[in-house]
């Protein structure tokens, strides 16, 4: 059943209505074709056809997988190790994401891009920090985490948006910013508020 | 949760909203132009095939935004009295509500139930994704028949109807020359005839510098390389291609100050006019000398602030202790319209306004609080940049037509006077009427005019 769905959604979204032929200003732009690698193959001149990636697609989807990866591997040790508020957050980023996570692998599958399987430096370092931290200070470390990655997630999406040539893959970007720069403002919060509760806190 | 699902989902699916997270640096193009990567004949052929289609998309964008309909305010002509004032409030309504009752919700309901009306938001360019400056057909095809240079693009057109752009050619006011009004002699100023036009009225250093804002240089759209959107090996751009007569044309461009690509926000051309009393220059870099911004312009309208790309096509550096003065000393003695209703400490004279313009200015200067940045003693400015936060009102971050919509941050204030010659209005354009404007503050500061207050103030935006 649920295979059957992902199937269906899956052609949904290679069929769908996302190639930027339709004058619906919320698919994606046309692309610069002066940015379309030589030998790319058109549909229609300037619009590449399906299923092909220049360097900024790949750019995209493989940090994005990375980024992924080490969310939700952070988000799990949070609601287990952090507190209330840091315990709702993470709930909500593991929540959120079951849509854009089909998607984003659905899509790395179709256009045949290996999908990394393991972090990297920055976020096993990450990893690391968080698995020795306990308490305020655990929170304090998750969070800020949280806000570095989620600027570096929006300025990778909107760099995708801007750069990359694969309609699908655009879509996706776009779809997902609005809640990236939500869930960035949510960890700003949290930072803010705690913040100044540790300023009112009697010494 | 299925083992075998659960399992992608760790593995691929993983989350990627929120994390992503690079341990490198994005490539060199999130901030530098690159390289074009295919010769300019096939990206000719690419971009002409587009090109209707990227017009129609934009036309789509325009119709769902705004009521383009000609419906001039009866008897309101531009100071030069070459085109009508268009009226009434263009920006559409979400389904279902009205004006007031928009004005009686909160930030966060008009936010968080999307009403925000769309012709308040960011305005995108004609085709985002690769931007650059894009002149009115007017301008075109008088700097073709005088010059036979070439500023229509391969790629894309124009976008707005003619009537929401000031009248052209705008009138010139001298500041050395009150007692003539208008000097252009409803010509457009160029290379070929500013001489004639103007010896025995300006200096000879104001005249070099005019001389300096007439001619070509190369640019990022308009040059001799395989990376340009001109048909012919073009000689550039001139300053007053986009400051037509020192006003503006509303030719359009994106922000050189922002990155990525789809992040930077359309700037529409600003009027020159009273630039002798303008202390900031510039939406958001506020530099403050008109020699400052006419030095960097040809590092920012010419190259988007990408002194590495403009390096490559042939950049043009005014010498800065002698040809920047004389461009900007020029610039200096551009005068706003007169503004006849007005006295010399910017009210207005009650023996010459009407009742509603008097009344306009009441709301103006109390319940509207617009004068509280639009100073009336220093020309309707306060020299500061300010935060309106719409980003209260609206989730930011969705994509429109290739523009990613976020928070515009600290903008600077514009001047009013003269402000019925030179729609569109905002730094983006994203305003065609004053009307429009009216309804956008009334919004934005929780103002709660009534529709006299609001007709008022229109009509007293007029007599600046
Ligand atoms: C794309 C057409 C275009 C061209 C060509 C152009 N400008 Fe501008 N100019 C603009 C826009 C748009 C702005 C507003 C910039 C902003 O908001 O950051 C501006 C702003 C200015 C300002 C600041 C006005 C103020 O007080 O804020 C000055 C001065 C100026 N330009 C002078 C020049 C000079 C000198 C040149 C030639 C070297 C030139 N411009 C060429 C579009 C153009
Ligand atoms: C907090 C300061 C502030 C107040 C109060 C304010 N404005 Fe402005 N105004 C600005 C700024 C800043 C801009 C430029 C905004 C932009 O381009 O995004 C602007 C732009 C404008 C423009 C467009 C100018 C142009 O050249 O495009 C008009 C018209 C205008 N304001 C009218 C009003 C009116 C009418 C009121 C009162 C109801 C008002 N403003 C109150 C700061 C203010």
């Amino acid at each position: 059943m649920i295979r059957l769905f992902a199937v269906t959604f899956l052609a949904s979204l290679l069929v769908g209505p996302a190639s930027g032929q339709q004058a619906n200003p919320a698919s994606p732009a046309p692309s610069n074709p002066g940015g379309m690698p030589a030998g790319t193959r058109e549909q229609a001149p300037g619009v590449p056809a399906p299923h092909q990636t220049n360097d900024a697609d790949r750019i995209f989807i493989h940090a994005a997988a990375i980024g992924g990866l080490a969310e939700v591997d952070a988000a799990k040790l949070a609601a287990k190790k952090g507190g209330r508020r840091v315990q709702e957050f993470a709930q909500r980023m593991i929540h959120d994401h079951a849509a854009a996570n089909d998607r984003l692998s659905a899509l790395a599958t179709a256009e045949s891009i290996p999908l990394p399987d393991r972090l990297d430096d920055e976020h096993s370092t990450m990893r690391d920090k968080l698995e020795q931290a306990s308490g305020t200070q655990f929170d304090r470390t998750y969070i800020e985490g949280q806000i570095t990655d989620h600027q570096k997630t929006a300025q990778l999406l909107e760099y995708e948006i801007g750069s990359g040539e694969n309609a699908d893959l655009k879509k996706l970007a776009s779809d997902i910013l609005p809640t990236v720069l939500d869930h960035l403002r949510m960890a700003q919060m949290i930072n803010s508020e705690s913040s100044q509760a540790a300023e009112r806190a009697p010494r | 949760m299925p083992k075998a699902l659960k399992l992608t989902f760790t593995l691929v699916g993983a989350a990627v909203l929120g994390m992503a997270a690079l341990a490198d640096s994005l490539p060199p193009d999130a901030t530098y132009r690159p390289l074009p990567t295919l010769p300019l004949g096939q990206v000719r052929a690419n971009d002409e095939a587009e090109k209707p289609l990227v017009a129609q998309r934009q036309q789509t964008l325009l119709q769902q935004r705004y009521d383009l309909s000609d419906r001039p305010i009866p008897d309101v002509m531009m100071s030069g009295l070459r085109k009508p004032v268009q009226g009434g409030v263009r920006v559409k309504l979400p389904a279902g509500v009205t004006w007031d009752s928009l004005a009686d919700m909160s930030p966060d309901e008009i936010r968080q139930r999307g009403l925000l009306p769309a012709g308040f938001r960011p305005l995108p360019h004609v085709k985002q994704a690769t931007g650059g400056q894009v002149f009115p057909n007017n301008e075109i095809d008088e700097i073709g028949r005088q010059e036979q240079r070439n500023l229509r693009r391969f790629d894309v057109d124009f976008d707005f109807p003619d009537r929401f752009t000031p009248e052209f050619p705008p009138p010139i006011f001298l500041t050395s020359h009150p007692e003539l009004g208008d000097v252009s002699h409803g010509q457009l100023l160029t290379i070929k005839n500013y001489y004639q036009l103007m010896v025995g009225l300006i200096t000879p250093v104001q005249m070099e510098g005019l001389r300096l804002l007439l001619t070509p240089f190369p640019q990022e759209e308009f040059n001799q390389t395989e990376d340009r959107k001109s048909a012919d090996q073009s000689l550039g751009v001139t300053c007053l291609d986009c400051h037509a007569n020192f006003h503006t044309n509303a030719a359009f461009h994106l922000t050189p100050d922002v990155r990525p690509q789809a992040a930077r926000f359309r700037l529409d051309t600003v009027s020159l006019r009273g630039l002798f009393n303008q202390q900031l220059h510039g939406s958001k870099r506020s530099l403050r000398s008109v020699e400052d911004f006419t030095q960097f312009e040809q590092r920012t309208a010419y190259f988007n602030g990408d002194h590495v790309s403009a390096q490559r096509k042939g950049v043009h550096l005014p010498d800065r202790f002698d040809q920047v003065p004389m461009m900007a000393q020029m610039q200096n003695m551009i005068d706003f319209p007169p503004a006849p209703k007005l006295d010399p400490t910017g009210h207005l004279d009650p023996t010459k306004a009407t009742a509603q313009e008097l009344a306009g200015e009441q709301v103006f200067l109390g319940k509207g609080h617009c004068a509280q940045c639009h100073v009336p003693q220093t020309s309707f400015l306060d020299n500061n940049m300010h935060d309106l936060k719409l980003e209260r009102f609206y989730d930011i971050g969705q994509t429109e037509n290739g523009l990613v919509m976020l928070p515009d941050g600290p903008i600077k204030t514009f001047t009013l006077r003269g402000i019925k010659d030179s729609p569109p209005y905002m730094h983006d354009g994203r305003l065609l009427t004053l009307a429009d404007t009216v309804e956008f503050f009334n919004l934005v500061l929780g103002l709660k005019l009534t529709q006299d207050e609001k007709d008022a103030l229109v009509a007293y935006m007029l007599t600046l």
